[in-house]
Formats: structure tokens, C-alpha cells, sequence
């Protein structure tokens, strides 16, 4: 049988993403000898710019002329198009402001008025631009769902990932709820879980990293937080941290 | 009638960048090197983010590096709000720390720069044609990232270590385990030291200008910067010595210290530095081996450094076996006040700036942080410069390849370099 071709790329991006698959050390040699890997610059030279993927999966947001020309090709190349983690898949980090400050003026404050301004807009998932086969969330994706997905193709399938709330795992695992016991700012109740509860089990609130869970219901997260006494100007900014997108009126 | 020479994308590299050689009759006229990563603007999202928010926000600029950024971050708004942390948490910085090193040099050493000694195309080619030392190199980046997540508590922008303290303390249990993982890399670690001592073939290349913090030994961060031989500059007025500024070619900016071109990272360190942890005897030779040298003994350097990481490691996990258990690290409650902040710290690629202030509510009016890769990047195109000259008139691939892997040896990371600055 064939292997299948593997592309891995970045676009605006902390390449964290392709770091993961780096970070399964225990399963990296497999990984290299099931997939023919035809571009992966970050590990590989000579990068085939000409070939046919059966998977790309590509990190991060899209923000330059150049990033949406990098997202075509793969769209074009590819038959399986993977939105590599958050910044992928909701815009991510780079995204916070879109809606609070113009791109031209976040520009100015790093690079100045000067001729060497990069071109540049606001940061966007994959999403806005083409159609994506799958997706893994995550800032930084989980490896466990990496491998799923690439154990998945292999089988010729993509993995079914859980459309169910941070707070579920939370629970399972019987950790303190911090929004509710330590009124802390926890956005569990409205993001995508997989993570096991990372973070709310080593006592520190969900930050959102992982973005919307299908369905959230948002209006409930905020009359929440609003009742212990956090500004809808803090809920917000918080909020937006990796998703920009909400819906605050949302209610399933 | 001239001619352009590119390498494009720079491959076994962080982030995006190319080499651009200009030739003029064959002769090499110019080289630029353009790190085209697009740009996040990190320094303009923090404005007007709460104190408490930075170090989780400005961990992203780079994955390989978020280990040191956060903590370089969360040592900057300590700064500015004058707050000192326990012993537990400094012994639990630290280690997580060593493990981020491991981590960072095990990838550099075994994925990115084996291939070139081995004259394979990367990380692929080594699984089928060495998978051996692939995996011995696998298994160093294994213990250094199950530090960094058992610490951490996420492998990649670690949430555990905070502001003021740790999430939780890590447990006796886990740190028995990190101290049998640390046991049994140690031979392969000093294996490294045979394995990288194998220079490439290039003339040889500018002699560098030293740049690194004056650190405690196995600590990452210190109060004054060394520069060759001049006297120390303290960290707080690193404004004063340091200058930058935006190229046409370049998303990234170029530094200077002091007037002078410096070059961090591992061999600066490993040149600048004279402390000595227990049980570096074996690391003698190769530590005088790097003296003086060019950018082609940073291999090296790492290897000892990624030595150094584990003997390191060692001790800090034994501290903190026997460090009181009453001090588990809770952050201790903050009102924050206006006020400015600076923490210098050592990154696994060199020296790293963060710098922040605040107003009376805590919220962030100006952010500054300085990379390796940044102060590196005046060097780097020195070093390209040399290259091509000392290669005038070869075949371009051979010319091109070269400088790829001129590029490698400085193990850079240009997601990084793509935006210091101040607001």
C-alpha cells in the first residue's frame, strides 16, 4: 500500500502546533515511517511544493497576502485540509483585537510609520477563507488528539472529538469548581473539552485555549460572571483572549 | 549582469525566513537575510491588558520558548510590584527551566542539526536511515518535556507557574519519577558531547562578541549583562545599551549592545560564564574546547549545556525533595500599584528581555521584550557575509546550502525575532 503524503505547515503561528507532532517522542519514528512526509520545512528540507497531499495540516492564522496564498495552495493540494489548533480553527492569540482596535493602528505601535511596515490584516481562522476536513483545537493542541487523527487517516477515517464543555472533565476528575466555589473567572462552562482540565485541575481557571464548545450557552456564562462582580468589559477582553466571535446573546 | 541566490524557506529552522545572495559577476555582492514571519504585534496586544494577563498572553510569541518567556514575564510584573517569591517556587522556575533547555537543545541537536552531519534532508531521513541516535535524541527531548509538563502542568505555554507562586506544588511521587528520567539520559547526554564535537566544514568564520547574563550557576536569570570583557551592565538600564532598529528586508529587528554586533546563545554562555555545578568533570575538555571559539562550536556548547541541564535537573529535584513542605507555594494576594518592571533571563537561544509598566489599576501601558534571535540577527548576517565571501565562486547550490546550514548553527527562532519594540 501507499503511503500517505503528509504536508505541515505554519502561518501565523507560534509554531506550536507543529511542535506538537514533534513532542511525540514516543510515537515521532512511527509517525515518519507510516507517512510518506512530503513538506515539513521545519523538519525537512527540501520541502515539495509540487506534490499531492493526502493530509495537510496547517498551523495558525491568517493575517498576510502570503499567509492566504500558503492556504490555497494546501486547500488546492490537499485532500484532507487540517485546521492545526486554535489559531486555525478561531483566529487565535494574534486575533484579540479585531474587534476593539484597527489593524493599521496596532501596527503603527510595534513597527512604527516607517517604510518597513509588513503588510498585514486581521488575523482570521481558515474557516472565513475555504473549507476544512477536520480540525484539532487547542492552544497548544493535545498530542493524544493529534495521534487520534493521524491513527484515523491511516485507517481512513477522521476521529470523532468531544463536543462537550471543559466542566465535564472537571467534574469527572472531581476538581474544585473554581467559578462557582472560588468565583473565579473560569471560562469551562463554554469551551471545548479534551484537555482533561488541564488547567482548572492544577487550580488555575480555564483561559478559553480551546475555543467555543458546540452550542455553548454564553448568556448563562455571563450572567455568572457578571453576579460575582466581573465587569462585562473584563468578561469580554477575556473572552476574546482566543475567539473573537461570540455570540454573548447565545442560549441552548 | 547581477544575479539574486535564495534560500527560501529557510528549512530545520523555527518560524519563516529565506537568504538572499546578490551576486555580481559571479562575485558575491550582498547578503540579506529576511525573517518574514507575519507579525503577531504581541507589544500592542498587551496594552491595556491587566497585569495579571501578560505572562499568559506573551507566552505565545514562541512554543519552543514559552517556558522562559512566561517566566521571564511573570519576573517583570513581580518586578514592577516589588513582590519576591518562596523557595519552592524559585527551585520549581528553575527546574522547569533546565527541562525547557533540555527540550530545546534535544530538538535543535537531533532533529534540526544531526541531519546536516549526517548529510540527510531532516527528521524523516533520520528515522529510516539512523534511527538509533533519532531516538537516543528523542528520549533527551522526552525528559525534558516531561519536566516542563509534570511542573508546568501543559507541555507547551505551561500554567502552573504564576504570579507570585504555583498553582500547586509538584508531588513527591512525580518528582521521584523526573528524578529516575534525569538518571537514565545522563550517558547519553555525555555521548552528545562525542557526537557534536564534529565541526562543518567551513572556514573559518568572524569571531563572535560574547553577550550573556551574569548568572548564579544553574540559575537562568542574573542582574547584569557580560559583554566580551567589558564591565557588567545592569539589567534595569538595559535601554542605555542596547539599540535597535527596523530594516526594509526584515519583519524582525536588528540590535546592537554597547555599539558592538553580539552574538547569545549557548557558546556566549559557555565563554562568558566560570561557574562550575558538581560533578562537570567530564565536561572539562569540551568546555575548553568552545573557548574563543566561532559560531560552528555552538553544537558543542549545547551539548555540554544540554549536560550541564541534567546535572542540573538532578539537584533541584533532590532540593526539592527536602525543601520544607509547608512552603507549597501559594501566590500570596496583590494589590497592584503603578510601577515598571525588567527581568533578564537566559533563553536555550540567549539572552531575553521583558519589560513592563503599569498604571494605578494594574493595567499595562507599555511593553518591551528583546530575543535572542533579534540580538542575534546583526551576527547572523555577518556571519552569511563571511560565507559567501570565503565560498566566492561556487556552484550556488553549494553556496546555498552552506549558508543554510551557517543559519542552523545559530538555532534560530524567528516567530521570536518578529516583534520587540517599545509602544
Amino acid at each position: 500500500m501507499n503511503k500517505p503524503s503528509l504536508a505541515i505547515a505554519g502561518l501565523t503561528a507560534c509554531s506550536g502546533c507543529q511542535l506538537t507532532l514533534l513532542n511525540c517522542e514516543g510515537e515521532l519514528q512511527e509517525i515518519l515511517e507510516r507517512f510518506q512526509v512530503a513538506y515539513f520545512p521545519m523538519g525537512q528540507s527540501d520541502p515539495d511544493r509540487q506534490a499531492r497531499y493526502d493530509l495537510a495540516l496547517v498551523e495558525g492564522a491568517v493575517s498576510t497576502p502570503g499567509d492566504l496564498a500558503t492556504l490555497f495552495h494546501f486547500r488546492n493540494a490537499s485532500r484532507l485540509l487540517v485546521a492545526f489548533g486554535t489559531c486555525a480553527l478561531f483566529g487565535g492569540i494574534a486575533a484579540q483585537h479585531n474587534r476593539t482596535t484597527p489593524r493599521p493602528k496596532l501596527l503603527e505601535a510595534v513597527y512604527g510609520n516607517g517604510e518597513s511596515r509588513p503588510e498585514s490584516f486581521p488575523p482570521a481562522p481558515f474557516k472565513n477563507f475555504v473549507s476544512v476536513d477536520a480540525g484539532i483545537t487547542g492552544c497548544p493542541p493535545e498530542k493524544g488528539e493529534l495521534l487520534q487523527l493521524l491513527g484515523a487517516v491511516l485507517a481512513g477515517t477522521l476521529p470523532a472529538f468531544p463536543h462537550y464543555p471543559v466542566c465535564l472533565e472537571c467534574r469527572s476528575r472531581e476538581t474544585l469548581c473554581l467559578l462557582l466555589e472560588r468565583n473565579q473567572l473560569c471560562l469551562g462552562p463554554v469551551i471545548q473539552a479534551g484537555c482533561n482540565a488541564r488547567c482548572p485541575a492544577t487550580g488555575i481557571p480555564c483561559e478559553g485555549c480551546r475555543g467555543p464548545v458546540a452550542e455553548a450557552n454564553v448568556a448563562q456564562e455571563l450572567e455568572l460572571l457578571l453576579e460575582r462582580g466581573f465587569s462585562r468589559e473584563e468578561i469580554e477582553r477575556r473572552m476574546s483572549r482566543f475567539t473573537v466571535e461570540w455570540d454573548y446573546g447565545q442560549r441552548r | 549582469m547581477g544575479s539574486v541566490v535564495e534560500v527560501n524557506p529557510l528549512s530545520r529552522v523555527e518560524g519563516h525566513g529565506s537568504v538572499k545572495v546578490y551576486l555580481e559577476g559571479g562575485r558575491a555582492e550582498r547578503v540579506e537575510l529576511c525573517l518574514t514571519e507575519s507579525p503577531r504585534l504581541f507589544e500592542a496586544l498587551l496594552r491595556g491588558r491587566s497585569y495579571a494577563e501578560v505572562p499568559e498572553i506573551v507566552c505565545r510569541i514562541c512554543s519552543l520558548c514559552s517556558t522562559v518567556h512566561k517566566v521571564a514575564a511573570l519576573r517583570a510584573v513581580e518586578d514592577a510590584f516589588k513582590l519576591t517569591v518562596s523557595r519552592t517556587t524559585q527551585l520549581t522556575r528553575e527546574l522547569i527551566l533546565h527541562g525547557g533547555q533540555l527540550q530545546s537543545h534535544a530538538l535543535h541537536l537531533y532533529c534540526l542539526l544531526l541531519p546536516d552531519l549526517l548529510e540527510v534532508k531532516g527528521v524523516a531521513d533520520l528515522a529510516r536511515e539512523a534511527p538509533d541516535l533519532l531516538k537516543t535524541g528523542l528520549k533527551l527531548k522526552q525528559v525534558g518535556n516531561l519536566i516542563q509538563e509534570e511542573l508546568g502542568g501543559r507541555l507547551i505555554h505551561p500554567v502552573n507557574i504564576t504570579l507570585g507562586g504555583l498553582g500547586r506544588r509538584t508531588s513527591r511521587d512525580t518528582l521521584q519519577r523526573l528524578a529516575d528520567g534525569i538518571e537514565e539520559i545522563l550517558p547519553s547526554c555525555l555521548q552528545a558531547l562525542q557526537l557534536f564535537r564534529r565541526s562543518l566544514p567551513f572556514p573559518p568564520l568572524p569571531t563572535p562578541h560574547y553577550l550573556a547574563l551574569a548568572t548564579a550557576p544553574h540559575s537562568f536569570t542574573g542582574e547584569e549583562f557580560q559583554l566580551d570583557a567589558l564591565p557588567g551592565m545592569p539589567v534595569s538600564r538595559y535601554r542605555e545599551v542596547v539599540s535597535e532598529w527596523t530594516v526594509p528586508h526584515s519583519h524582525a529587528k536588528s540590535a546592537r549592545v554597547a555599539g558592538m554586533v553580539p552574538t547569545v546563545g549557548a557558546l556566549a554562555r559557555l565563554n562568558l560564564s566560570q561557574a562550575a555545578l558538581p560533578g562537570e568533570e567530564p565536561l572539562r575538555e569540551a568546555l575548553v574546547e568552545v573557548q574563543g571559539q566561532d559560531i560552528r562550536a555552538n553544537a558543542l556548547a549545547q551539548a555540554i549545556e544540554l549536560c550541564r541541564s541534567a546535572l542540573a535537573a538532578r539537584l533541584l529535584v533532590e532540593e526539592l525533595l527536602e525543601h520544607d513542605p509547608a512552603d507549597t507555594g501559594r501566590p500570596p494576594h496583590l494589590t497592584p500599584a503603578a510601577g515598571s518592571g525588567t527581568a533578564a533571563y537566559e533563553a536555550p537561544r540567549g539572552v531575553l528581555i521583558h519589560s513592563y509598566s503599569f498604571d494605578a489599576s494594574g493595567s499595562c501601558t507599555a511593553a518591551d521584550v528583546i530575543t535572542p534571535t533579534s540580538l542575534n540577527h546583526l551576527a547572523l548576517e555577518e556571519n552569511l557575509w563571511a560565507l559567501a565571501q570565503a565560498l566566492d565562486g561556487s556552484e550556488p547550490a553549494l553556496l546555498t546550502g552552506s549558508l543554510e546550514r551557517l543559519v542552523r548553527c545559530f538555532d534560530p527562532c524567528i516567530s521570536c525575532a518578529v516583534h520587540l519594540v517599545q509602544l
